[in-house]
């Protein structure tokens, strides 16, 4: 038998660099990524023909990690289009694709990226809605904007990116609504690093161009489908603007997606944005870091330092970003109506919610209440019941993550056949 | 390679290597059928989280927005039967 295998969730910056340490220290991993093509959300491929996408340093930067994936020869074994449903208390894995299989894995590092966090409002499930993510989505694999009247809103830098790329590719969208307020916090803003400014200046100056307005200080109140668009209404500052649409991107940050990572029987160690979410800079420096850690773990060395100083500025960073872009998150929350739709998987709303009584437990905001339980486990609706409930503990998950990780044919199961030492 | 899936029988040209959500979306179709919730199933996250996009692909349930097309491929909506 082989040594067995790391297995790497996620092909983008963090567990590439993940698995470049790993096999410098003369450990083999195999690199699971559900795309098509090793990239993850930052570094998506293009479809063959669209022209890459992205700055020429995030270019460069990614250019020179797939050059030290070469180079680590067959310690690194990249397997697209298949994903990971989760790891058992014995330390088997499933990876499900063309062809599902178990795994038993020497370790686990799961980098698997973010999450995008949605604010609820009433109409956020209609179809043309999407978050901001998935219209970069398409915009970054097939090299052209959506079609037709675009609205961004909820708050963050990335809406301005996305509305700044959407204008490099010919369809600017008719307005961005931001509900904070990041013009009036030039003093946090130049003490951002360089690079941020660079990218904040660069995308401001495409949106001057041409010509998107900037709602600042507004939030939706609601969304409705009349005739073939969707008709958006924003309120802020006494004040309500009415857009007419035919696509809605929604955002309003990030969160780490450590999904799947149950208490198992082998390491399990988080990287990049599914640790922590800051962003590109930092995925690859804790790619690395990781990658050292674990590979210190498995050979029974010490451990390297938990921090580095890139991580350290880009956490800094990311703290001034949140006090730029700083709104009364409450308020929001307290204007969502017992009708608004919070669970998106089963149309269970705020009104559902309140009426589990001031207290419930978390089991009974499950089973009575069916949060948390429907097909995404969560991920989308967890952070409002506990925020709507006034928990302290926002991001803390409802309940454990229930295995299969994601919605599966029972023939994918059968098909998979029995755990494989190594694949 | 590139061709047609099949939406509910009719075809939709898809580019290669293009997700059968985004050749849905480039011909205008968002709805993905009713949900057993009375929702209609459709895109959200884009990057297979949300399970919002869940469509019977050849008469297998998985995400529009991961699975890629190809010639072919008969798409239709999960329906209740699938919940």
């Amino acid at each position: 038998m082989t040594e067995r295998r790391v297995l790497v969730v996620g092909a983008g910056l963090a567990g590439l660099a993940a698995a470049v340490e790993l096999a410098r220290a003369g450990f083999a991993s195999l690199v699971v990524d559900q795309a098509g093509a090793p990239g993850g959300a930052i570094h998506r491929q293009p479809l063959p023909g669209v022209a890459a996408h992205g700055l020429p340093a995030q270019r460069r930067r990614w250019r020179g990690l797939c050059r030290a994936v070469a180079a680590s020869g067959d310690r690194i074994a990249i397997l697209c289009g298949h994903r990971f449903a989760g790891i058992d208390a014995d330390g088997v894995a499933l990876l499900a694709g063309e062809r599902s299989r178990f795994m038993r894995p020497a370790a686990l590092v799961l980098a698997a990226g973010a999450t995008e966090r949605v604010v609820p409002v009433p109409g956020w499930t209609l179809p043309g809605v999407t978050t901001v993510g998935a219209i970069q989505t398409q915009l970054k694999t097939g090299g052209e904007a959506p079609a037709g009247r675009i609205l961004l809103a909820g708050s963050g830098p990335l809406l301005c990116a996305a509305a700044a790329e959407l204008a490099a590719a010919g369809n600017p969208p008719v307005a961005v609504v931001e509900a904070g307020r990041p013009f009036r916090h030039a003093a946090d803003a130049l003490a951002l690093p360089a690079g941020y400014l660079a990218e904040a200046s660069a995308f401001l100056a495409r949106l001057v161009v041409a010509r998107v307005p900037m709602r600042c200080g507004m939030r939706l109140c609601g969304i409705e489908r009349r005739g073939d668009a969707l008709v958006a209404r924003a309120e802020g500052g006494g004040r309500h603007l009415d857009f007419a649409v035919d696509r809605i991107g929604l955002h309003d940050g990030i969160r780490p997606n450590g999904y799947g990572a149950a208490g198992t029987a082998v390491p399990v160690m988080l990287a990049g944005d599914a640790r922590e979410a800051l962003g590109a800079r930092a995925a690859l420096a804790d790619g690395r870091r990781v990658g050292a850690a674990l590979a210190a773990r498995l050979a029974g060395r010490p451990l390297p330092p938990g921090t580095s100083p890139v991580l350290e500025r880009e956490r800094a960073a990311q703290q001034r970003l949140r006090r730029i872009y700083a709104h009364d998150l409450g308020a929001r929350l307290a204007a969502i109506g017992d009708d608004t739709v919070i669970c998106r998987c089963e149309n269970r709303t705020a009104g559902d919610l309140r009426a589990l009584g001031d207290d419930p437990t978390d089991r009974e905001l499950r089973l009575r209440g069916r949060f948390a339980m429907g097909r995404c486990q969560g991920r989308f609706c967890g952070e409002w019941v506990r925020r709507l409930r006034g928990d302290a503990a926002a991001d803390a998950p409802l309940g454990a993550v229930r295995l299969p990780a994601l919605p599966l044919p029972l023939a994918d199961l059968i098909d998979a056949g029995a755990p494989d030492e190594d694949i | 390679m590139s061709g047609a899936i099949l939406w509910n029988g009719v075809p939709v040209a898809f580019r290669a290597g293009e997700s059968v959500a985004s050749a849905l979306a480039r011909a205008g179709i968002h709805a993905y059928g009713r949900l057993p919730t009375g929702q209609q199933a459709t895109v959200f996250c884009g990057i297979g989280q949300c399970q919002g996009c869940l469509v019977s692909l050849d008469g297998r349930l998985a995400e529009a927005c991961l699975t890629p097309c190809r010639d072919g491929l008969g798409v239709a909506s999960a329906g209740a039967g699938n919940d």
